[in-house]
């Protein structure tokens, strides 16, 4: 007599602790085998579109900050920020400008932090978590020295940056530059070689160059795959353009690349900040914005790479005090929709190890 | 075949074991160095001079009101409208009669701090504020006199009227575009550093509104 056997769906989530925010994956399995998984987003919907609809656009920085991804706040603020800048023609002077590098670039060695910790936490390792946590307390200090936030900033102005950093901020960050590059090489020691970190990575969940594109992934998800696609070459903003930087590009897709991508972008991040602070020019931080700023009637895309990828804001303003629509275009979504693609085939036990591999933040993905 | 897979599991066995050596190693290392972590309501890390904590509305040592001059700035560019003032009376007598901060509402986001032309409100550097009833959080004129730090001025990013008090900034004109200057906050000034000052910090703010 042959044994009956049906396929199982299991929910996971939205509570479970390692979907990373509220999100549900509804798992189709064959016994240990993933069929497919479907995520079921919108548990942290913000409404941040709508609500920047009825905001000015002086007020809408510090929403940026919040309902969008909470991890790369400064990022929000960026692309949204330039969207306006270009919108409305403001400039921004030279010093603002290498602010805004500078930042965004601590704020991406903040995010991978993040990432890097929690994940080693899905593939059982604690020390990783607590390392890195330890670095980026300190690149919140820094933070906090300057905007008075730690996590939400508000800094970023229409026009620039808010103010000017206190004295010897510069050589505090680069104080930290120097340890930061240190505690790397200590993580690529730690994970790199070791033999489970190995096993429960290295060809595990594997998505393809043409799929990856099919699903829209960008960032260190498509950068893994082969794409070599970095927005602050293809379409440098602020003064990416005079820095030398390289962006990493792996062919393997798996989840061992992605990690390997984001490491190594936290070195080429390092090196952005030296250049940045070294060329740091003198000069205001920001130009003359009206507080009730009206932008006039027409349309923009900004497109900036944020820590997760392509991160772009279609604005659209019919010449008022507020934007008349503001569309994110949010590059968690889109890595989101690769995960599919990715888990098919795999085991039940690996759906953590990719579903972190991809570094999602549900605030971005819902908006 | 059997000898190819003995010697396969014997690499891997010596990889292991060398990969678990390495990190071990890494790790005592690690342990031997200095602590980071603080015993969080033992101890506290002492907060920077530019803080974002609760808003207070600091008086005038000289006559004893309040600075605001009831512009409503800091009402207008509120993002999350949390701010309500009322004034009474015209001309010179003109009073502040509600002033009223949701600081649940609130995002700290300094907005009104930054707009507000004689520094009448300001941030304190304090930032236990959890509470179990919502509506202590709604913050009136008396409590927000309260919660300002005794000393004449102790913000950190404040707006134009009183620059000439000395800014220690990197490049000076940095933020003279918009009369925007970053002041630091004086040392003894901030009620929430350290855990001496703490305990002393909380009963001139927190304490005074429970």
């Amino acid at each position: 007599m042959a044994l009956r056997t049906e396929e199982l769906m299991l929910n996971m989530g939205p509570q479970h602790p390692s979907t990373h925010g509220v999100l549900r994956l509804v798992v189709t399995l064959d016994g240990e085998n993933i069929v497919d998984v479907r995520p079921d987003i919108g548990y942290l919907h913000s409404s941040v579109e709508k609500m920047m609809e009825h905001r000015l656009y002086v007020q809408n920085v510090s929403l940026a900050d919040r309902g969008m991804d909470y991890l790369t706040a400064m990022q929000n603020e960026q692309v949204y920020c330039l969207a306006v800048e270009r919108l409305a023609g403001i400039e921004v002077p030279e010093r603002g400008k290498y602010l805004r590098v500078i930042f965004d670039e601590l704020q991406r060695l903040a995010s991978h932090l993040v990432w890097l910790g929690t994940w080693g936490i899905d593939l059982g390792a604690t020390t990783v978590f607590l390392w890195c946590f330890r670095e980026r307390e300190m690149i919140l200090d820094l933070f906090e020295k300057v905007t008075g936030g730690r996590l939400h900033h508000a800094y970023f102005r229409i026009g620039g940056v808010y103010v000017d950093p206190p004295a010897g901020w510069t050589d505090e960050v680069k104080k930290f530059l120097d340890y930061f590059d240190d505690r790397v090489v200590e993580y690529d020691k730690l994970l790199t070689a070791n033999p489970i970190f190995l096993a429960r990575t290295k060809g595990v969940g594997v998505i393809g160059r043409r799929e990856a594109i099919a699903m829209g992934a960008s960032g260190p998800v498509g950068r893994a795959s082969g794409i070599a696609m970095d927005v602050r070459k293809a379409e440098p903003y602020e003064v990416y353009d005079r820095m030398t930087f390289d962006v990493p590009v792996f062919t393997e897709g798996d989840c061992f690349a992605r990690y390997q991508v984001r490491l190594e972008e936290m070195r080429q991040s390092s090196r952005i900040v030296g250049q940045a602070l070294k060329e740091l020019p003198g000069g205001e931080v920001r130009s003359r914005v009206p507080m009730t700023m009206k932008a006039p009637r027409g349309e923009v895309y900004a497109r900036t790479e944020s820590a997760r990828g392509d991160l772009a804001i279609h604005l659209v303003s019919d010449g008022g005090e507020m934007p008349y629509r503001v569309k994110i275009r949010a590059p968690s979504f889109s890595n989101l929709y690769a995960l599919s693609e990715m888990m098919r085939g795999w085991k039940i036990a690996d759906v953590i190890a990719i579903l972190g591999s991809i570094d999602i933040v549900l605030s971005d993905v819902d908006r | 075949m059997s000898v190819a897979r003995r010697v396969n599991v014997g690499g891997r066995v010596t990889g292991a074991v060398k990969a678990l050596a390495t990190g071990l190693g890494l790790t005592w290392q690690v342990m031997l160095r200095p602590k980071v972590t603080v015993k969080y309501p033992i101890e506290r890390l002492p907060v920077s001079n530019r803080f974002h904590g609760l808003l207070a509305l600091p008086i005038d040592p000289e006559t004893g009101k309040d600075l605001c001059i009831i512009c409503f700035q800091c009402e207008r560019v509120c993002p999350s409208r949390c701010i309500h003032i009322e004034a009474q009376g015209k001309g010179k007598e003109r009073v502040l009669s509600r002033f009223d901060i949701e600081m649940d509402k609130c995002q700290y986001c300094g907005f009104c701090v930054e707009v507000c032309p004689t520094e009448a409100i300001v941030f304190v550097p304090h930032y236990e504020s959890s509470t179990f009833d919502r509506s202590t959080l709604l913050y009136n004129l008396d409590e927000l006199h309260r919660a300002a730090p005794k000393e004449p001025i102790a913000t950190g990013i404040v707006g134009g009227a009183h620059r000439h008090n000395g800014h220690k900034n990197g490049t000076g004109d940095a933020g003279a575009s918009r009369g925007l200057v970053p002041r630091e906050r004086g040392g003894h000034a901030a009620p929430a550093h350290g855990d001496g000052a703490a305990a002393a910090g909380s009963s001139s703010s927190a304490g005074a509104r429970r």
